[in-house]
């Protein structure tokens, strides 16, 4: 059985403009025989690659759909390594829809998520670390994730990577070759040379996997949760930071008897926002059991917003409860309801526990909840993440790998500096190259024999 | 009709694998013949005089480590011997000879002579063909109307099949030097069906001694080094003759650019692949223009003639070019040429249509081994051409073929990497394809395969003894160092410290000692005088302790390697019902056949995804 012919609208749904459809596989160009025509009618009998081509769409009843501009693309030049073929149309959902169907009537079967991508992937047209780039880019919720998903789509950290993995194969190909070749002209290994060469790529694969716990945040939202004593106001906390109206709120006490978690875009940051059964004693099943499941969030939490009602004062059981989660997890202190006379100040609190940051807001007047925004992304990422533009790690596969690849470059340094014999540094350095090339998909075995012939005149 | 002369098996070229291949069937037991175009030319070098390196020189330990025989000829015939890589770790280091080919040849042919069960023949095959209903034959013609059958037959044909020689834009049919092609034999096997690629490979001119100039040359004389490369024969080491090393130059490089529209290469007369490991002084000068000069070598080809190879210049420039660049390199300035050097294509057997154990995998009974699989060396050869005799025998007896892992010997790397790796030149193997290369040391090698060699019974029993013997030894010393330990103020302490220059902190046992850098068995020897005695043996001992951690990786990466080895894929299997392979992993797949997922792993453009893809599909259907 051959490949399958997809098709799929590849702009974003609902916005204007040009709408392009992709399709790609083996029918691609049988595809577009039936369902594209010259403006003028006639059919289109010669496909040439990469030209932009005007034409119209037109539906199985020979009904002229809309005006497009087409491309095709032979296999295996174009983006999947298939035969694709390009039609931009006039954007919109309804146009889009039914250039569709006037492709599937032809032939072609609609493309899962990610398909295109898949193809190729498997097609060798890009490697790994770009394929999973775009499967993020896919699945991506919000602005800075998508910012991250492109950058790595782009190629980023494999370009990054190349030049890493180039510099290790200089070292490797030159200890590779005067080892197989000990009769042919090469130069000895500067060791000196080659420990500079070793503790930068180091040192650059530790920054990288270091940034990768914000990337995995950017990947798979870090989760906040929101916790107190019924009526301080979680829930109103919840829909604003929410900026819509998700959770019930009431001025009765325990209104939220489950839990309420929602992904929110914080300033370009996914974090998924728990809103909790308020904690208090009680012998209403129900309720402990939500009260049961606000201590199960608290375990999982990058951060924990305790709320407090500042007209209300401070109770022992919330004193109790910061005291007990403070020493688990990251906590803020939330003030709320400050347009309400206080009977509690942010410094009289910030006093009884120092070190905890204090925040005042309500949620009625809107104070300080941009501020409280800016500080949850800073305590999650750090204040400067996503606007000076690294190179950002989002899988925990690849930090991993980086890890790895490290800490072999740590032996090979150690080597070095021991003067280990070439045959065993190579093992070391080969390791840090396969680790690197989990994430790139390059193979060391095959690259450091090109370089060693590419490098050294061999051959007596 | 002539009469049938019937063997058991038919060894098709007595070249470097045909020889081995030969003495290996007989050795099991079964009547061999070895047929060569020409009986002068058996075990000939057409290239250079030299035998062994990193890699090539392992391999032809394991060869000999099995019972074949380029090890022994090799220390009986050579010129001079050196160690190389002696200061670069254990793995890599290798012996390299400078042999005498015409006592190469003498005594080879001595050795297959005195084999009763071979039977050596020169003569041209014209004709061949299956034959036999019940378990296939193969029936061939020799040009002179003989008759011959076999139910196995090893081709070993080297570079004869439709062998071209190009000299500058001179070509005709020939083999190397000067032989006769074989043209009808390839034929006769396209016509079963078997796939041929082009290939290239080359050498370099031969000059007469009396007319160069050593006195501008720099001497390389041999070593006397401690051990040859054949575990079983006394070693005598030789100093008979000297290399010499000299330098092109410039003006060198400019004869040979100004005439690149005569060199085949570049001209596009040559349309097969070649080397880039052995590349043409052309090819040196176009790709690395920077260099100033290049290495040449004076090698002499025989004790009994005055004909001398020149490493280095191996070139298909016409003849009368060859001699004018020659006589620019200081030394060679009245250089005369005894033969040119050429470039030669020649046909080989697409790998794909090759098991492992190197049979074709259409036809039963037929295997093939050495430079016509797509190989270059004489090692690479010997090799396959154990390989091959040894797995023939086990068809013959109908027992599961013989294939050294890749953990296990850089034979199955080679063996592996020839069905495996698509190649695009002639294959060399190289000491960076071993995975496992410190496990893999010239020194270990009877460790890792004289078992096999006695069990097929290419070993005697007397060399089998020795060999049991020599492993108690070793095991005996590795316990003695272990057991014995010395205080810091004992006078074996001190004599430690004045030693190793190692200041005793504790009492440390012999064993651990060891593992300190620099400190090396033979100290071990004057610390400790009732050490068991045994060089080679030291040696080992001393590379297993020095290296245990990382013979300790390797060994658990090879318990890995082993489990998708052990994933079997079975034969016929249909790749297109896999979904998800790739279009291109899916073609490779098909065409290379793996007999494993562990040797799917390793083709190229078989990714991570499709390796899951398949081991799911298999898990899922096959496997239950
Ligand atoms: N004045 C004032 N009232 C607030 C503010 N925030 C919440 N409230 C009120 O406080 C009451 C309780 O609010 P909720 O958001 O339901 O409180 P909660 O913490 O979720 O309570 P439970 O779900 O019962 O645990 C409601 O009547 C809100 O209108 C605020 O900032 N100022
Ligand atoms: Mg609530």
């Amino acid at each position: 059985m051959r490949e399958e012919t997809i098709v799929a609208v590849a702009t974003p749904p609902g916005e204007g403009g040009i709408g392009v459809i992709r399709i790609s596989g083996p029918q691609a160009q049988a595809i577009g025989e039936k369902i594209l025509r010259h403006p003028s009618g006639k059919t289109i009998t010669t496909w040439p690659e990469r030209k932009v081509r005007l034409g119209v769409v037109i539906s199985s009843e020979e009904k002229v759909i809309d005006e497009v501009i087409f491309f095709f693309f032979r296999a295996p030049r174009s983006y999947t390594g298939e035969d694709v073929l390009e039609i931009q149309g006039h954007g919109g959902q309804k146009n889009m829809e039914l250039i569709l169907s006037a492709a599937m009537a032809a032939g072609a079967r609609p493309a899962e998520p990610g398909e295109f991508t898949k193809r190729a992937f498997l097609n060798g047209r890009i490697d790994l670390a770009q394929a999973e780039a775009v499967i993020d880019l896919i699945t991506a919720q919000t602005d800075l994730a998508h910012r991250a998903a492109q950058e790595q789509l782009r190629g980023r950290l494999s370009d990054y990577l190349h030049q890493c993995e180039e510099k290790l194969l200089a070292v490797l190909a030159q200890i590779e070759a005067a080892l197989d070749f000990p009769e042919d002209e090469i130069p000895d290994l500067d060791r000196k040379e080659a420990m500079g060469t070793i503790a930068e790529v180091a040192k650059e694969l530790a920054a990288l996997a270091a940034q990768a716990e914000k990337g995995r945040i950017l990947r798979e939202a870090a989760t906040v949760v929101l916790a107190g004593k019924p009526n301080v106001g979680k829930s109103s906390l919840l829909n604003r930071l929410l900026g819509e109206e998700r959770a019930i709120v009431t001025p009765i006490p325990g209104t939220t008897r489950d839990f309420v978690a929602e992904i929110s875009n914080l300033q370009g940051l996914p974090v998924r926002l728990v809103d909790t059964a308020g904690l208090r004693e009680t012998s209403d099943p129900l309720e402990q059991e939500g009260v049961r499941r606000t201590w199960h969030w608290v375990e999982k939490a990058e951060l924990i917003l305790i709320v407090l009602d500042a007209a209300a004062g401070l109770s022992a059981e919330e004193e109790q409860l910061i005291r007990e989660v403070k020493e688990k997890k990251r906590v803020f202190i939330v003030l709320n309801k400050s347009d309400l006379p206080p009977r509690l100040t942010a410094d009289g609190v910030a006093g009884r526990f120092p070190g905890l940051p204090v925040l005042t807001v309500s949620t009625v007047s809107g104070e300080g909840l941009e501020d409280l925004e800016e500080k949850i992304r800073e305590a999650l990422v750090g204040k400067d993440f996503g606007r000076e533009h690294p190179v950002i790690v989002t899988s925990l596969r690849h930090k991993d790998a980086l890890e790895r690849a490290g800490s072999y470059l740590q032996d090979v340094l150690a080597g070095l500096r021991d003067g280990l014999s070439e045959d065993l540094l190579s093992v070391d350095l080969r390791a840090a190259l396969a680790a690197l090339g989990e994430i790139t998909g390059r193979a060391v075995s095959d690259e450091v024999i090109a370089a060693i012939f590419s490098r050294f005149c061999i051959g007596k | 009709m002539a009469q049938v002369k019937i063997y058991d098996v038919i060894v098709v070229g007595a070249g470097h694998a045909g020889c081995e291949a030969a003495y290996a069937t007989a050795k099991m037991g079964y009547r061999t013949l070895l047929l060569t175009l020409n009986f002068t030319n058996i075990a000939f070098m057409p290239c250079n005089p030299s035998v062994g390196g990193p890699g090539k020189g392992h391999l032809v330990r394991e060869v000999d480590a099995l019972g074949g025989l380029i090890g022994r000829v090799t220390d009986l015939a050579h010129l001079q011997m050196r160690s190389l890589n002696t200061q670069k770790g254990p793995a890599v280091q290798a012996l390299r000879a400078q042999v005498d080919k015409r006592r190469y040849q003498e005594i080879m042919l001595g050795i297959l002579e005195r084999e009763p069960l071979i039977h050596l023949r020169q003569g041209e095959i014209v004709d061949l063909e299956r034959v036999g209903s019940e378990g296939v034959s193969w029936r061939l013609e020799l040009s002179t109307g003989i008759i011959l059958e076999a139910p196995v037959v090893i081709l070993a044909a080297g570079t004869f099949f439709q062998g071209t020689v190009h000299i500058g834009l001179v070509s005709f049919p020939s083999g190397p030097q000067g032989q006769h092609p074989s043209v009808s034999l390839p034929q006769k096997l396209a016509a079963e069906g078997i796939r041929f690629r082009r290939f290239k490979t080359g050498t370099s001119a031969r000059l007469r001694r009396r007319s160069l100039n050593f006195e501008a040359m720099i001497e390389q004389p041999g070593e006397e080094t401690p051990h040859g490369f054949s575990f079983w024969i006394p070693w005598q080491p030789r100093l008979a003759a000297s290399c010499w090393l000299t330098y092109t130059n410039e003006r060198t490089h400019e004869i040979i650019r100004k005439n690149l529209h005569q060199a085949p290469m570049y001209c596009g007369a040559i349309t097969g692949v070649g080397t880039r490991y052995c590349p043409a002084i052309e090819g040196k000068v176009v790709n690395f223009p920077d260099r100033p000069r290049h290495q040449v070598f004076i090698e002499p080809e025989s004790a009994g003639t005055d004909e001398v190879y020149v490493a280095g210049l191996s070139s298909s420039l016409p003849e009368a070019i060859q001699e004018e660049f020659i006589r620019t390199v200081p030394g060679l300035e009245r250089a005369e040429i005894v033969r040119p050097g050429y470039a030669i294509e020649y046909d080989v057997v697409a790998a794909e249509q090759l098991t492992p154990f190197l049979q074709l995998k259409e036809c039963p009974g037929l295997f093939c081994a050495g430079q016509i699989n797509g190989t270059s060396g004489y090692e690479e050869a010997a090799a396959q051409g154990i390989i091959a005799g040894i797995n023939a025998g086990l068809y013959l007896k109908g027992e599961t073929p013989f294939l050294p892992r890749r953990d296990e010997a850089y034979i199955g790397v080679l063996l592996d990497d020839l069905i495996t790796k698509e190649l695009d030149e002639p294959y060399r193997v190289m000491t960076s394809f071993a995975e496992f290369r410190l496990s893999l040391r010239q020194e270990n090698a009877d460790l890792r395969l004289a078992e096999y060699g006695y069990k097929y019974g290419l070993l005697a029993d007397a060399e089998y003894e020795r060999f049991l013997a020599k492993k108690e030894r070793i095991e005996e010393i590795r316990a003695t160092l272990e057991k014995t330990a010395f205080d810091p103020e004992s006078e074996a302490g001190r004599k430690i410290t004045e030693l190793t220059g190692i200041t005793l902190k504790q009492r440390i046992s012999l064993a651990e000692l060891l593992q300190k850098p620099g400190v090396s068995f033979q100290m071990l020897q004057e610390v400790y005088t009732q050490l068991p005695p045994g060089k080679d043996e030291g040696r080992v001992v001393e590379n297993q302790i020095k290296y245990q951690g990382y013979l300790t990786r390797e060994a658990k990466m090879a318990e890995r390697l082993r489990k998708m080895e052990e994933k079997r894929i079975p034969p016929g299997f249909d790749y297109n019902q896999v979904p998800n392979l790739s279009t291109a992993a899916r073609e490779k797949l098909s065409r290379v056949a793996p007999l494993t997922i562990g040797q799917a792993a390793r083709i190229s453009g078989v990714g991570p995804a499709d390796l899951s893809a398949l081991l799911i599909w298999m898990e899922a259907r096959v496997n239950r």
